[in-house]
């Protein structure tokens, strides 16, 4: 998948969380959390529906990058190249 | 195909707890030993009627714009709508002692803080000072149990306003006697009086099959009438579920529901180590519904949603008789909010009752009993909220033995074992606890429990068995 691609699902992933979410002016550098308002039972599923939909596996100790849209795509980038 | 996670019980816990596991692409089998989903919140029918069993009111109420709220966070976890999730917020309740003080709340939390002022004033600064402890205390992270007694009185100079405040959160939620972990008060503080309290639109069954519904549609399995009668364990995991057909399941995991207990019990052989070892709960409930001509919400306490009663010697304990005459909540089903004025409107009064007292008399002697404190129950409702008992179209009681045969719950003991285990853990890496002996309480927080308990153990970070 491309960074673009990713990034689209990632925004596909999150409004499925929170169908309110104010996705026009999300700022890729920073926190989604913050911009989101998303707690942290919120940001798991996130990491749930990756490895629902890519079998990709999210170890704990990862999870700080994924703090932003931004950092998410480049973390995903190379782990998503062949899907 | 991965050997399924088990899930004991088909309570609000194991239901939370399955419909997780089934979003999270895993593969979930609640067993239920009833006939019925829902555990202590479920229903039944009596007369062309349906009776709801242990709801009074659902606690944790939140607008759905309040988004960190434990109950939209609940329903955004188990992706179900919150905006179509139809609510009916509580009138007024009153907490009342034999002495005459009374504090009135509702889900407006300015109007107990208000209540407080105005009867306790020399109180104002110390309740003031103990919101503060609450709003700021994290009684979810494990920690050593904590007198919620000694708590209050370095806040609150007077008994009274103690015993008033931790009536009806005692009774809503607390398996210890005479006092609580202030963990656990702090919870329950937050969902009665901070939040507040109210009634799903519909029947605890609309409920039920909301979540049951949900949980087929995302591919999870159910089976009822499905009693597990043992654990098989090897080498520190449990790799099977013993029904009591004589069927082996075999799992990958298994999430109890069933209390601590009875969890360890269906260990029965194997070693279980001391870890589950743990006293049983002596907190339970003697209720009686009455059904009343509807023309009877309007005259009895119409603007009163539940009445908690104390006589002066104030005891959160297994009473000495076979029910405690000695306090009560009497419960107004119709009077929340929008709901509209049926044929028949209800009045439930619920005691602390003695399950050894139930569980000893003889088939006679029960009912017997059952008539008898029914009656008892009635006169004390009715000098509370006026005069019914003549008119009672129908009534059906249930004891700590009705609790102990539908719901599983040993000893009629609804709020579990005394000690909790907060992180679900058990001597069993892959065994995990859920619902009343993890420590989320109330229909919320079981819920919650479920949700917790899958997420951590099973959801957050990667899957190594995948």
């Amino acid at each position: 998948m491309t960074p673009e691609a990713i990034k689209e699902v990632i925004l596909e992933i999150i409004q499925d969380i929170d169908e309110d979410a104010d996705l026009a002016s999300l700022k890729g550098g920073l926190p989604l959390r913050d911009q989101l308002d998303l707690d942290s039972m919120d940001f798991l599923d996130i990491v749930m529906e990756l490895r629902k939909r890519y079998k990709l596996q999210v170890p704990e100790e990862d999870y700080p990058q994924l703090a932003s849209l931004d950092s998410t795509v480049a973390y995903l980038t190379p782990r998503l190249h062949d899907v | 195909m991965r050997a399924p996670i088990v899930i004991i019980g088909a309570g609000l816990a194991g239901l939370a707890a399955g419909i997780r596991l089934a979003r999270g692409g895993r593969n979930p089998l609640i067993i239920e030993q009833h006939d019925k989903p829902g555990g202590l919140n479920s229903y039944y029918h009596r007369q062309g009627q349906l009776l709801e069993t242990g709801l009074h009111a659902m606690t944790n109420f939140a607008p759905p714009e309040q988004r960190h709220a434990p109950l939209n966070r609940l329903f955004r976890q188990l992706k179900l709508s919150r905006k179509n999730f139809i609510t009916h917020e509580q009138v007024l309740s009153e907490i009342r002692d034999q002495a005459g003080n009374t504090l009135c709340f509702s889900n407006d939390f300015n109007l107990l803080h208000q209540q407080i002022l105005a009867a306790f004033p020399e109180a104002a600064d110390g309740f003031t000072r103990l919101v503060e402890v609450i709003d700021n205390y994290d009684p979810f992270t494990p920690a050593p149990w904590c007198s919620t007694r000694r708590e209050l009185r370095t806040f609150l100079p007077n008994e009274q306003l103690q015993n008033l405040l931790l009536w009806p959160i005692m009774l809503y939620g607390n398996a210890c006697e005479d006092d609580m972990d202030f963990a656990q008060f702090v919870i329950l503080f937050r969902a009665i009086f901070q939040e507040g309290l109210f009634r799903p639109a519909g029947t605890m069954k609309n409920f039920l099959d909301l979540l049951l519904n949900h949980y087929r549609a995302l591919g999870g399995e159910i089976r009822f009438r499905t009693p597990a009668t043992g654990l098989i364990t090897n080498q520190g995991q449990v790799t099977g579920v013993k029904l009591a057909n004589n069927e082996t399941l075999a799992c990958e995991a298994v999430i109890s529901t069933a209390g601590l207990r009875v969890t360890r019990d269906l260990l029965a052989t194997a070693d279980h180590g001391a870890d589950l070892a743990t006293p049983g709960g002596n907190i339970s409930f003697f209720e009686t519904i009455f059904l009343l001509p509807g023309a009877f919400r309007q005259i009895l306490a119409p603007d009163r949603t539940m009445l908690f009663y104390f006589h002066d010697t104030f005891q959160h304990r297994m009473p000495t008789t076979a029910v405690d005459m000695n306090s009560c909540v009497v419960c107004l089903s119709d009077h929340f909010q929008g709901i509209a004025t049926g044929e028949t409107c209800q009045v439930r009064v619920t005691h602390l009752a003695n399950y050894d007292l139930w569980h000893q008399a003889s088939p006679s002697e029960y009912i017997a009993m059952k008539g008898r404190y029914a009656r008892e129950s009635a006169a004390r409702a009715e000098t509370l909220i006026g005069a019914f008992h003549d008119q009672v179209l129908f009534q059906d009681s249930f004891t700590p033995l009705t609790i102990q045969r539908f719901s599983g719950k040993e000893r009629g003991a609804v709020y579990g074992a005394p000690n909790k285990h907060k992180d679900g853990c058990t001597p069993f890496a892959n065994l995990v606890l859920a619902g009343t002996d993890q420590g989320f309480l109330g229909i919320i927080g079981a819920m919650m429990s479920g949700v917790v308990m899958a997420n951590q153990h099973f959801l957050a970070g990667a899957d190594h068995a995948a």
